[in-house]
């Protein structure tokens, strides 16, 4: 007979109660946790909770019969919920019936404190302010520990155990705490996330932020080492927070499910002390420069290609260089390729992944590094990395410097930003009145063609070239993911061409639309 | 005539089919001589695009052939 299980729906309170009635019983005691409306001073608007069903399932079992051995009690049942839960509603009930008042106080209290400590459960918080966090029960008092004439072997809390770190003279308890009181955001939770966040979450760094609008694909799991096939579906920054609370439960995790843009960057790089820069996007490598010169955040750039990889960290001081003192101007995405187009083998991203996390702990730490700035080339065929330094009186400097070129970039970007458009379906943009421009290459558009919606094909390469072609009003381009289309609507309206506008995400977006709608 | 050793990275490379290769060159400047090679391999970026090496050092487009030079020419790349 199962006595826990997790419910989706309210729990029968009533009935549980029922199922405890023994005619043996003279005490029966009962906990409800309800969600709250506050924690951690910030106002709670309702949460969620997420469960590993199988292992929770066994777990709670495993810790009702305990409760049943260790106090003798009759009988005990426990209900978690999971999904969404507004404030007031209850989260999670325990029953237990016994012949005497103080074992069923006690084996009462022994599951719910071993509940929230043990089960694969994780809690999501939603705030009044529309942010949300997932939030890791750090340390749970557990009244049984204090139980002298009991000893369990389950009943051990955990500590994260830094002590292979802290035995670093560099490091120490003072460089523990450096970690601890540090809030490093990592921007993109693919090949180069996940070691990053592996290592900033193994080491012990406070607060790590998350940025990620994807969903995991089955085609990353050969380079994004946190997930495995079940995940499949899901979205990777709540994966990620997941396997952090799991990995290091003393870290507290901050998600965006949406990429930053020109109008929050800035702000949200703010409220970091470094950022970490692990996107395959060019535009989110670009705009990652800019806020980190304009907020004065550090930041570690990589990104990689089949083979190699680069990386360059933005010191975001006077006189240090930044992205665009290298490549002043973001390059059209046809230019600069991707995993999707050249091919990636795994161990490319996590090596210099783990060479990001290598240089954020660098920086959190304070300990020896190189003078000066610099390009780093790896190659990762010949093992040769090439270390290039940068003159910065030879980039930005020579247009008003970095913060005056980062403050234009990001003020076009703002001017931009009704460019990116989104339809349900194509048949919508054309009922609005758009006419579609496709920018796709011709194998691409004979892959998966529009069918009978009207678009005029010009590959991207050649649609500023051939402006003259455009047809006036409100014109949509689209492209497959949408980057091709950002690119060359931003070109034009540089030219002066203002109702051109992007379909937001491309096709594959509406195409995913389509099939779960 | 110069001779000079290349390194190609990225797409450059992809697009090459090598990864470096020894040239004997009439170009007198940098940019002259990746305009040369880009008729030549058929590189699709414009050297506006790109950042060029010599000997472990960035360097203006300008700057003249030496015989032994190591030059890289280095794309940005995007892939996470």
């Amino acid at each position: 007979m199962m006595r826990f299980s997790l419910s989706s729906d309210a729990v029968d309170t009533a009935g549980l109660h029922a199922a405890l009635q023994h005619p043996g019983s003279g005490g029966f005691c009962a906990f409800e946790g309800w969600v709250r409306n506050s924690n951690d001073g910030r106002e709670v608007d309702g949460l969620e909770y997420e469960a590993y069903a199988e292992l929770a399932l066994a777990e709670g079992e495993r810790i009702l019969d305990e409760a049943i051995a260790r106090y003798g009690v009759t009988d005990a049942r426990c209900v978690h919920r999971s999904g969404h839960l507004k404030v007031g509603e209850l989260a999670v009930w325990v029953g237990v019936s016994a012949a005497h008042r103080d074992e069923a106080f006690r084996a009462c209290r022994y599951i719910i404190d071993e509940i929230k400590h043990r089960l694969p459960i994780w809690k999501k918080e939603h705030y009044l302010t529309g942010e949300s966090n997932w939030v890791a029960c750090t340390h749970v008092y557990r009244e049984h520990e204090h139980e002298h004439h009991h000893h369990h072997q389950h009943a051990v809390p955990f500590t994260p155990d830094y002590s292979r770190q802290l035995r670093l003279r560099e490091v120490g308890e003072a460089g523990q705490v450096r970690l601890a009181a540090a809030r490093v955001l990592v921007i993109g939770a693919g090949g180069l996330g996940c070691p990053v966040l592996s290592y900033l979450a193994g080491a012990g760094v406070g607060t790590l932020g998350i940025v990620d609008g994807d969903r995991l694909d089955a085609s990353n799991l050969h380079r994004q080492t946190l997930y495995d096939a079940r995940d499949i579906g899901e979205r990777k920054v709540d994966l990620a927070a997941r396997r952090i609370a799991a990995l290091n439960p003393a870290v507290t995790v901050r998600t965006w499910t949406e990429p930053l843009h020109a109008s929050n960057a800035v702000e949200v790089f703010g409220q970091f002390d470094l950022v970490v820069e692990c996107t395959d996007d060019m535009r989110s490598r670009y705009l990652s420069s800019d806020a980190a010169v304009l907020s004065g955040t550090p930041l570690i750039l990589a990104s990689v290609y089949q083979y190699e990889g680069q990386l360059q960290v933005v010191a975001a001081q006077p006189d240090a260089p930044c992205l665009r003192c290298l490549w002043p101007q973001e390059p059209a995405p046809e230019a600069v390729s991707s995993c999707v187009q050249s091919g990636v083998l795994g161990p490319v991203p996590g090596v210099l992944g783990t060479m990001q996390a290598m240089e954020a702990l660098k920086l959190l730490l304070g300990l020896p590094h190189p003078a000066g700035h610099a390009l780093l080339l790896v190659n990762l065929l010949d093992f040769t990395i090439q270390h290039l330094p940068i003159d910065p009186a030879e980039g930005c400097a020579l247009h008003g410097g970095c913060v005056a070129v980062a403050r234009d970039a990001l003020a076009r970007s703002l001017g931009d930003d009704d460019i990116e458009l989104s339809f349900e379906r194509l048949e919508d943009a054309i009922a609005a009145g758009f006419r579609l421009i496709d920018l796709r290459e011709p194998d691409e558009v004979a892959a998966e063609p529009l069918h009978e919606l009207p678009a005029q094909h010009i590959p991207s390469a050649q649609v500023v070239a051939r402006a003259g072609e455009l047809p006036g009003g409100r014109i949509l381009l689209i492209c497959a993911s949408g980057r091709r289309s950002g690119h060359a609507a931003r070109l034009l309206r540089a030219q002066g061409l203002h109702q051109v506008h992007s379909l937001a995400g491309g096709l594959r977006a509406s195409l995913r639309e389509r099939e779960s709608g | 005539m110069t001779v000079v050793n290349l390194q190609y990275y990225a797409q450059l490379r992809e697009q090459a089919g090598v990864g470096s290769e020894q040239v004997s060159t009439a170009a007198t400047s940098l940019r002259e001589l990746y305009d040369e090679l880009r008729v030549r391999r058929g590189f699709s970026l414009a050297a506006d695009a790109l950042k060029v090496a010599v000997n472990a050092q960035f360097s203006a487009w300008d700057r003249p052939l030496r015989d032994g030079d190591t030059i890289v020419f280095i794309p940005p790349v995007a892939g996470g």
